[in-house]
């Protein structure tokens, strides 16, 4: 224990200070405000519109403020089927939102085509193959329970970055 | 139920617009159909909605089916109406071309849109599918397939494209191939082979042999 605070001082510092890593700071701020897109592809999304709503009340997670612009978003849900006409589409809307950013396949058809992998001609067989997925939800479609199961997942990894020392400490 | 009016409308037709040459085809299941020859259908749609017995004034739906082994398209119109409580599923028939590249080789139907608007859509969604030119539609132009898009995919001899803009539609690495014949497998594992379901066509022999055994 450093001396300073083995004094009188310091004993009432110790109610009232908080020690921690910016980074750590920071990752906990962004993991409990993560804002999702506004953004559904087929009936994943009516899955994802009953976790955001009043029962399973995505909010309490931090992450239940839609936003209806990527340029305010920083997690995009790809819920559904990816259709190669909206596969252009999704691309740039990843592009258009602000780093960092997270993206969270969920369902079977964003993961892998679903099941359009013999025959469908029209559908992209993952959302993988157009923008870095953070994390896969499986199911078809998935239930609440396993969207938020991905969304905490995700929140451990964002809680395990470190981007400051990433950024500004080089040969760390 | 809806009542059936194919025959009069077969009578109708024949004694006012003896051109179109409208033929009844009664079934047992299902529903009857009047067929109706492909030039005269904007005739016969207009006749159809302002006849005062009929009062077909609602278009639900334009659908296609493809038959290649007669080289023909055929396109469904399903008219109702709601005053009258009838429904009528009117079909045209006409040749199929195997060359899709041009708007002009596409077989040509003419359009009903100005007569019932809701075609406007449905024929659009009929050209995109099956490859059907629509001849005096205002904006004859895909509407579910992607722009540039290649072929028609509800024509039976459509082959899915492989690539489309840089994207691999069906990557190797991605499809699993050896699930295709998964069926096949399970029916050969399992003592009693008559217990798997299974519909897809290269399992269809193996459907065969095994209720043979």
């Amino acid at each position: 224990m450093c001396p300073f605070f083995c004094n009188e001082f310091g004993a009432k510092m110790q109610d009232s200070v908080v020690l921690m890593k910016v980074d750590d700071f920071l990752n906990w701020g962004r993991k409990n405000s993560l804002w999702p897109m506004t953004f559904g592809l087929a009936c994943c999304a009516i899955e994802m519109m009953a976790t955001g709503a009043a029962k399973y009340d995505l909010e309490r997670f931090g992450c239940g403020a839609f936003m209806a612009t990527p340029r305010r978003a920083d997690l995009m849900i790809v819920a559904g089927t990816v259709t190669l006409k909206m596969a252009p589409r999704i691309k740039t809307l990843f592009e258009q939102m602000p780093e960092p950013k997270y993206v969270i396949s969920m369902g079977s058809c964003a993961n892998k085509g679903g099941p359009y992998w013999q025959h469908g001609y029209h559908v992209l067989k993952g959302v993988d193959e157009i923008v870095p997925v953070d994390v896969y939800v499986p199911g078809c479609p998935p239930r609440p329970e396993a969207l938020i199961e991905g969304l905490m997942t995700l929140q451990k990894k964002i809680a395990n970055e470190r981007l400051l020392k990433n950024k500004w400490v080089k040969h760390a | 139920m809806l009542n059936s009016i194919d025959k009069r409308v077969v009578e109708l037709l024949n004694a006012n617009l003896p051109e179109a040459k409208a033929v009844l085809k009664e079934v047992t299941v299902g529903h009857g159909s009047v067929t109706v020859s492909a030039e005269k259908i904007l005739e016969v749609c207009q006749f159809l909605k302002q006849h005062e017995e009929l009062k077909l004034r609602t278009l639900q739906v334009i659908t296609g089916t493809d038959y290649p082994t007669v080289s023909e398209i055929e396109i469904t119109y399903v008219l109702c109406s709601l005053e009258k409580n009838h429904e009528l599923l009117l079909k045209v028939r006409v040749p199929r071309s195997k060359d899709v590249s041009d708007l002009n080789a596409l077989p040509k139907v003419p359009s009903v849109v100005s007569v019932y608007a809701a075609a406007n859509f449905q024929e659009r969604e009929c050209y995109d599918m099956l490859g059907v030119n629509f001849t005096g539609h205002p904006d004859l132009r895909r509407i579910l397939c992607a722009e540039g898009w290649e072929g028609h995919p509800l024509r039976k001899d459509y082959v899915p494209a492989e690539k489309y803009l840089d994207m691999v539609i069906n990557p190797a690495h991605k499809v699993n191939t050896e699930d295709h014949f998964f069926g096949k497998k399970l029916k050969e594992q399992m003592d009693n082979p008559k217990l798997v379901s299974w519909s897809w066509k290269d399992d269809s022999e193996t459907t065969e042999e095994s209720a043979g055994e």
